[in-house]
């Protein structure tokens, strides 16, 4: 594979990961991560529209007038999800139920319209469509993260299956609730960039002012 | 969304020449639409049938009719599937039983019955005229009720099943499977251990008023009256009160009352031989 | 010098960089200033008014919490003995029970000793997981970032043991100081850059997170099996009718003989615990002042509209005032110098907006009983943009003092 397909597919999963480091798509990573297997599926709606929308928008670049530039794209991408809903619903109906909305919402995820005019609007089909489906897993990494903690200790299951057994039902394990709610998604979205972070120290911004140090450095500490 | 090069002079024009710009946007247009469309009609049959199944299945667990690897539809046959005319608690044809929609009648003006503000205690959004009923039955008696609830919680409205034995007094499950409650207090509506505590409760006292209810805490089983008690909701005050209201509404004189009364009297059994002579053709 | 001081300079050597335990550096110097002051004291001119430092602004914070602790205790005690003794419960189970029986200790709830021990045997179990937990964390980060080891959670663990039911779960206090340290304080890089009030994040965890164990109708009195009622959910099903029928009066609030969380029910010991950190200057009188204010207004704007479905409506200020943990949340809670708005116009602010929301969430929101906690947290995120006004105008007052245009 080419270095520059590589990059495309490979570079957006950890050191330029949509959610963690561009804080991209963070509305439907909170709403859609109780359960892992409906992150999952979201995921894979994700990717699917936003690689098929990277191709279409990269065969017809040359010839979008750039004055209805992003009304082409949002067309091209709201076609994209309506499909993907309809057959979501056709075929994976109790998962549909449980995303609602949030597969109409893939319409104002920003990580799609963000990917489109950002790089398929200069790039390649085939290379868009790989930018696509890297973004997409970035995308769907995060989601898995969160949606394996959420259900993990929020249900004490994993993809349905009990792991933990519940204090309800008999077991030892009493389901933690914030874990059900949208805020601990934000939590764990957080720690996890920490963890990118301190393994890609790059992506750490730069502090907007230093903090004085008041004491003196541990190496010259030490009181009398 | 391929534009081949093939009338090459449109192609060529600038991208910001008028034409090209109405043309792009006209045939973007047609594509997406052609597409849109195709997708919508060719899986209708699939998602209205995907519909149906969930809410018989949904049916089926209240039932507490084991499914035995049967599937969903096969294992329905089982239920008979009625609407009733709630002011009178007769059957009525009057829309088709199958396709009924009583989530969406109750919010047609014109399919709902006026409801005094004191009288809507589960704070419904309206009052169908026709409500759905499931029966259960085994040689032509009616083993189990099951009726469609809703009502006000804490965050939203509860939507469920409350399925009564054949005597149309004594419950024999409930479950819900819609709700906005606060998962691990409200939420715990979902509960099985908590919903299998309804079995066996009665749902009217000796007057006949609905009086079944949740109480704060829990039931003693020796204490007078217990059987019209249900554990309350733990930290959940106002979901319990929703409950309580609900099945008391449902149960009570405004919906389901005068139905459940026929059954307890023998009536629905004679009305029901009346409709089969007139719909024989017609399977339910 | 003294045999301490010897110990402390010989271990210096391995703990200072390029010793055996560099990370243990932060250790070291916590215990190191606490028997004395820090070597590199200011020399020259500067700012400080007062000898005044962290270390001791939070031993005073803990030692004005000591009130509370002891009238908790023997509340907790009262509230378990005199629902043991209208019960008929003869005495306590467990190794509580144990404990109480080996030193001779009875469960008479007319007795102040009997009541204290049994209490104290609640809290204290409580207090030393969420010490423990703490100080785990605090000596991590300290550690790892070679920052000193800050005296914030000594604070912090017995505030939140303060404002827990007894019968919280001790891997529960465990879990909620955790995140109250961890995710509170030390992701924004310790004490001093934290902008929530660490104690109150980690109580909101365990609220959100088990609900039932802290917010339940059978947690706030340490009989097993039994469901009591606080003050506020009565209001809240039947306003000042509910709380005067069920016996409830200001005087019970007063000296703390109601249930509640261990140290938030008695106004006496939250005024001595005020008192003092009011005469140190630790706590900002405006911002007492400001929530005070704001209760006030809020709850008779509350009474002026009235309703016929919610009978919080008609609760008066100054049933507000004394239920539920609202007093121990502006004394200990709100004043939190790091959390607080700044300026001393801000503080009041900051204060009113804490008062307005408490009674607006007691009063209108159907879910949570009690809204204390959740206005300091709603008011922490506001302060530095109260403050920033606050600047702003000081700053316009002036330019137009000196007709800069």
């Amino acid at each position: 594979m080419a270095s520059e397909a590589r990059k495309a597919l490979f570079e957006p999963l950890f050191s330029n990961n949509p959610i963690a480091l561009q804080i991209l798509g963070i509305c439907s990573a909170l709403a859609v991560t109780t359960q892992l297997s409906v992150a999952l599926i979201m995921c894979l709606a994700l990717t699917s529209v936003l690689a098929f929308s990277n191709l279409s928008i990269s065969l017809i670049r040359n010839h979008v007038p750039s004055s209805i530039r992003i009304i082409v794209q949002m067309t091209i991408i709201a076609s994209l999800v309506i499909v993907v809903d309809q057959i979501l619903k056709a075929y994976a109906f109790d998962v549909s139920k449980k995303l609602a909305v949030f597969v109409g919402l893939i319409i104002t995820n920003c990580i799609v319209m963000g990917r489109a005019e950002a790089f398929a609007m200069k790039n390649g089909p085939w290379l868009s469509f790989l930018d696509g489906i890297g973004n997409g897993l970035g995308y769907s990494v995060i989601l898995i993260i969160v949606g394996a903690v959420r259900e993990l200790f929020g249900s004490g299951s994993l993809l349905g299956y009990q792991l933990l057994a519940p204090v309800s039902e008999g077991g030892w394990y009493l389901p933690n609730g914030l874990m059900l709610l949208s805020p601990s998604a934000f939590i764990i979205i957080g720690l996890t960039i920490w963890v990118i972070r301190s393994t890609y120290p790059e992506q750490v911004e730069e502090a907007d002012f230093e903090l004085q140090n008041a004491h003196n450095a541990p190496a010259h500490g030490g009181a009398r | 969304m391929k534009i081949h090069g093939r009338q090459g002079g449109f192609l060529n024009l600038p991208n910001d020449n008028i034409v090209k710009t109405i043309a792009v946007a006209l045939l973007l247009c047609l594509v997406c639409s052609v597409i849109v469309s195709g997708a919508a009609t060719l899986l209708k049959p699939k998602q209205v049938a995907n519909k149906l199944l969930d809410k018989k299945a949904n049916i089926l667990t209240v039932s507490g009719i084991d499914l035995d690897g049967r599937s969903v539809e096969d294992a329905f046959q089982q239920i008979e599937t009625r609407v009733i005319n709630l002011q009178t608690g007769e059957y009525t044809d009057a829309v088709d039983a199958q396709s009924y929609d009583q989530r969406k009648a109750s919010k047609d003006p014109a399919m709902t019955l006026p409801l005094s503000k004191q009288d809507n205690i589960a704070q419904i959004a309206g009052l169908p005229k026709f409500a759905n009923v499931y029966l259960v039955k085994e040689a032509e008696q009616i083993q189990k009720i099951i009726l469609p609830i809703e009502g006000y919680g804490l965050w939203g409205t509860l939507y469920g099943f409350l399925a009564l034995e054949g005597d149309a007094e004594t419950v024999s499950s409930i479950t819900f499977y819609e709700h906005k409650e606060t998962p691990g207090l409200g939420g715990e509506v979902e509960n099985q251990k908590w919903q299998a505590s309804w079995d066996g409760k009665q749902l009217y006292d000796d007057q006949g008023q609905p009086a079944l209810g949740l109480v704060k805490g829990s039931v003693d089983p020796r204490a007078p009256n217990s059987q019209y008690k249900i554990d309350g909701l733990a930290g959940a005050t106002l979901t319990s009160n929703g409950v309580t209201n609900m099945v008391q509404f449902w149960v009570g004189d405004k919906a389901f009352g005068p139905f459940l009364k026929r059954v307890r009297n023998g009536d629905v059994q004679a009305q029901r031989e009346k409709i089969d002579e007139v719909h024989t053709a017609e399977s339910v | 010098m003294s045999f301490l001081r010897r110990t402390l300079d010989r271990i210096e050597p391995h703990v200072s960089e390029g010793g055996k335990y560099p990370k243990l550096y932060a250790l070291y110097e916590a215990v190191d200033t606490i028997f004395y002051s820090p070597a590199d004291v200011n020399s020259g001119r500067n700012h400080v008014r007062d000898g005044i430092d962290l270390k001791r602004v939070m031993i005073y914070v803990w030692l004005a919490a000591m009130p509370c602790v002891i009238i908790g205790c023997y509340n907790v005690g009262l509230q378990a003995n005199s629902v043991m003794a209208a019960t008929g419960i003869a005495e306590v189970g467990g190794w509580r029970g144990d404990i109480l029986a080996f030193f001779g200790i009875g469960n008479d709830p007319a007795s102040f000793f009997d009541n204290f021990w049994l209490g104290f045997w609640y809290w204290f179990p409580i207090y030393a997981t969420v010490f423990i937990a703490g100080a785990f964390w605090e000596i991590l980060f300290a550690s790892v970032r070679g920052h000193e080891i800050n005296e914030g959670f000594f604070v912090t663990s017995i505030l939140l043991s303060l404002i827990v039911p007894a019968t919280l779960p001790l891997w529960q206090a465990a879990l909620g100081i955790s995140f109250g340290i961890v995710i509170g304080k030390e992701v924004f890089g310790g004490t001093g850059k934290n902008f929530l009030n660490p104690a109150l994040t980690g109580r909101a965890f365990l609220y959100f997170a088990y609900p039932a164990q802290i917010s339940g109708d059978a947690v706030w009195v340490a009989v097993d099996g039994y469901t009591g009622a606080t003050a506020l959910s009565l209001a809240a099903s039947g306003g000042v009718q509910a709380l005067t029928d069920a016996g409830f009066t200001i005087q019970q609030s007063l000296t703390g003989a109601i249930a509640g969380s261990i140290g938030e029910t008695s106004l006496i010991a939250i005024g001595i615990g005020a008192a003092f950190l009011l005469f140190t200057k630790i706590a900002s009188w405006r911002i007492m002042f400001g929530v005070v204010v704001g209760v006030v207004v809020m709850s008779l704007l509350f009474n002026a509209i009235g309703s016929d479905t919610n009978p919080m409506f008609g609760l008066t200020p100054q049933w507000h005032l004394v239920i539920g943990g609202l007093a121990f949340g502006i004394v200990y809670m709100a004043t939190d110098p790091v959390s607080a708005a700044m300026t001393d116009l801000g503080r009041f602010w900051y204060g009113v907006l804490i008062g307005v929301m408490t009674v607006l969430i007691r009063v209108v929101n159907p879910a949570f009983p009690e809204g204390i906690m959740l206005a300091i947290l709603f008011a922490n995120i506001f302060a530095p943009l109260i403050d920033w006004f606050v600047v702003q105008a000081n700053m316009k007052r002036r330019a137009k003092r000196y007709a800069i245009s």
